[in-house]
């Protein structure tokens, strides 16, 4: 697939990406290494991965990260209850070998090992890859740089089909230099206005065109605002449902109004707090300048 | 002269080097690699695909266009990107991608594509690195030497690494308390058996604890007065490191004290706005004194114990009289904290205030530069 039937079927898949993530995806694809993805919370890093598989015809494995994720959880485990199973079964037939009991069929495969013996290739997610601890992030050094899993009772494990990796972070943890040096590096900012207007449109393509264009300046307006939770993608397409199902046709003109929908944008105390209507008229008011430059 | 293709990436890779970015052999592999996985007329995809390459955090992310712009495109305006005196060789992408591919169909004719490609990069590396003093200017900045008040961003990265290493100096107190942990020396006996559950009651997973270390708690008081200008924000920039590495609890103080700890914890570039917003009424002079003790009644009530460190950064200039300084920290003495102070001035404080409670400071150090910093390391147990 070249990179503008990538760009096509990410679109079909009802993910608009800007040139330069589409280049990174395909050079991933085309170099064989996984891509991590940074960026604020609520940019879209984790549904690259879904439109990804989706455009491509894959499974997604989802492989999500937390604080003490330990092998077991993430690669494999052998199934204990059934090799006691096995062992009482034997009792009285003269017993079973060792050797039977570790085999492929007391594994329980978990994503990472998943991913790797897929029949078919897939996209595997690993989101939020700075929740996990640092002993992990060493494990996955081995399955992305040679695309195998060493068991020790069975020896390496190698892939069958390289899966396309996505890794997200939301950096809550620096992440090591090996971990960074072995994957392609895209940094995911907030969209522009032009894509986050497309974005809404194609997701809520109900709502009236004057509508989603004014929600989603005032939106990227209040980005600049210096929030403790910074309205992501998925807050303004909310927002831009809950004010069409209000069977609004445009924003509002009295802020109070305004200020009542917010909910959907504002999660905290402290930026409820902070924005006041005369701030909400101020941003629906002024004019947008300087968010193309940071998109 | 036109150099070898893969010489041309080496260059480039040496660039980024010399800006700080770390690109290795493995880097110019993979750059060669992308260069011949597209075709000569669309070279102009390598500034995506080789950033996602070189780049492995989002402040190289935003430096690269301005470096590869300065470096393929010579000819637009470069920014703040520091070039050298020499001229350089013509450079086009287009046609080094075009070179590529012709010599990697000459090299495929005796190898495989893939080791001729390792070839091609493995030749780019031997490329010495740019001679970097020029006619007597040297590019080197002595940053350990300069003032805070000239402070450049790239120095946040040491400061960071200091205030680490001031974070081990800090005594870890041992508790009773039972905490689990993988490498613990304790058998936690009801997780082991609640683990041996799914195993039929075998406990193949034993659970192991060990007792708590707590690292002591921090304080840290900034003067904010106008006797301190220079140094405040500095200084302010240095308690934000603490909250960083070690949770410190950060107070600013002029004629009153508020605590700023949020507004430091959060990566938001509008916190210097906020401290001005929050100390715009102070006026007159610096009120130490009453500051400290507005800490110790209220804020420090609960925490300022014996595992407690106070971190002072003032000059010591009071408008409080000398003598009740002396008294407000002999509180905090008597409640078994230890108390460290941080003034700016290189040579003895001249405050009045100050040489009045000399014996009640733990510690006592001059902070003008990264250097001197790094000393406040001895000071601190």
């Amino acid at each position: 697939m070249n990179e503008q039937a990538l760009r096509e079927a990410l679109r079909a898949a009802g993910y608009i990406a800007d040139g330069g993530l589409v280049t990174t995806l395909w050079f991933a694809q085309a170099l064989e290494r996984a891509l991590l993805i940074e960026g604020d919370a609520g940019v879209g890093k984790t549904a690259v991965a879904g439109a990804l598989a989706a455009a491509l015809g894959r499974r997604l494995i989802r492989l999500q990260c937390y604080e003490g994720l330990d092998l077991q959880q993430a690669a494999y485990e052998w199934n204990y209850a059934r090799q006691l199973l096995a062992i009482r079964l034997h009792e009285h037939g003269g017993g079973v070998a060792e050797s039977d009991l570790f085999t492929r069929e007391y594994l329980l495969e978990r994503p990472l090992l998943a991913a790797l013996t897929s029949d078919a290739p897939v996209v595997l997610l690993i989101d939020e890859v700075d929740r996990a601890d640092e002993a992990f992030e060493a494990y996955l050094l081995e399955a992305l740089a040679d695309w195998q899993i060493t068991i020790p009772e069975l020896g390496s494990i190698r892939a069958r089909h390289v899966p396309h990796v996505v890794l997200t972070s939301n950096g809550t943890r620096e992440l090591s230099d090996a971990l960074r040096r072995r994957c392609l590096y895209y940094y995911l900012e907030y969209p522009t206005l032009e894509r986050e207007v497309a974005i809404v449109r194609a997701t809520v393509p109900d709502a009236a065109a004057r509508l989603i264009e004014a929600a989603v300046a005032f939106v990227q307006n209040l980005r600049r605002e210096d929030l403790q939770k910074t309205p992501g993608i998925a807050e303004t397409l909310d927002w831009v449902r809950a004010l069409h199902k209000l069977e609004l046709k445009a924003l509002p003109e009295d802020p109070e109004t305004i200020l009542r929908t917010l909910t959907c944008l504002l999660k905290t105390r402290d930026d409820r707090f902070q924005i006041t209507p005369e701030e909400v008229r101020r941003l629906a008011e002024s004019p947008l300048t300087g968010v193309a430059a940071r998109g | 002269m036109q150099p070898r293709p893969v010489e041309a990436i080496a260059g480039f890779a040496a660039h980024l080097r010399e800006h700080g970015l770390q690109v290795g052999i493995a880097e110019q592999q993979a750059m060669v690699h992308a260069a011949l996985s597209v075709q000569a007329a669309e070279s102009q995809r390598l500034r995506a695909g080789w950033r996602s390459i070189v780049c492995h955090g989002a402040a190289e992310w935003r430096k690269y266009p301005e470096l590869f712009d300065g470096y393929w495109l010579p000819h637009r305006p470069k920014g703040n990107v520091r070039t050298s005196g020499a001229t350089r060789p013509r450079r086009d992408l287009r046609q080094l991608v075009s070179d590529l591919h012709t010599a990697l169909d000459a090299q495929t004719r005796v190898a495989g594509a893939t080791d001729a490609a390792l070839v091609l990069a493995s030749g780019a590396e031997s490329q010495p690195p740019a001679e970097r003093a020029q006619g007597g200017a040297s590019r080197s900045e002595p940053l350990a030497e300069r003032n805070f008040s000239e402070w450049l961003p790239q120095d946040l990265g040491r400061l960071e690494r200091i205030v680490e290493a001031i974070a081990q100096r800090l005594r870890r107190r041992l508790l009773r308390r039972l905490k689990n942990h993988a490498h613990g020396r304790r058998l936690d006996v009801r997780r082991t058996l609640r683990a041996s559950l799914r195993t039929g009651g075998e406990p193949f997973f034993p659970a192991w604890r060990r007792p708590c270390r707590e690292r002591p708690r921090l304080f840290v008081l900034v003067d904010v007065s106008r006797s301190m200008e220079t140094y405040a924000q500095l200084f302010l920039r240095i308690a934000r490191a603490f909250v960083g590495v070690l949770d410190a609890r950060v107070f600013v103080f002029h004629t009153r004290l508020t605590e700023v700890t949020a507004l430091l914890a959060r990566d938001s570039g509008r916190v210097q706005e906020k401290i001005n917003a929050v100390t715009a009424g102070f006026g007159g002079g610096t009120r130490i004194a009453a500051s400290v003790a507005d800490f110790v009644r209220g804020h420090g009530r609960r925490g300022l114990s014996r595992s407690a460190r106070l971190l002072i950064l003032s000059d010591g200039f009071d408008s409080d009289p000398p003598e009740r300084l002396a008294r407000e920290l002999a509180h905090v003495k008597r409640r078994g904290a230890r108390l460290y102070w941080l003034h700016p001035t290189r040579g003895a404080p001249q405050s009045e205030a100050l040489a009045a409670c000399r014996e009640l400071i733990d510690g006592f150090a001059a902070v003008y530069n990264l250097d001197s910093l790094a000393r406040v390391r001895e000071l601190v147990e």
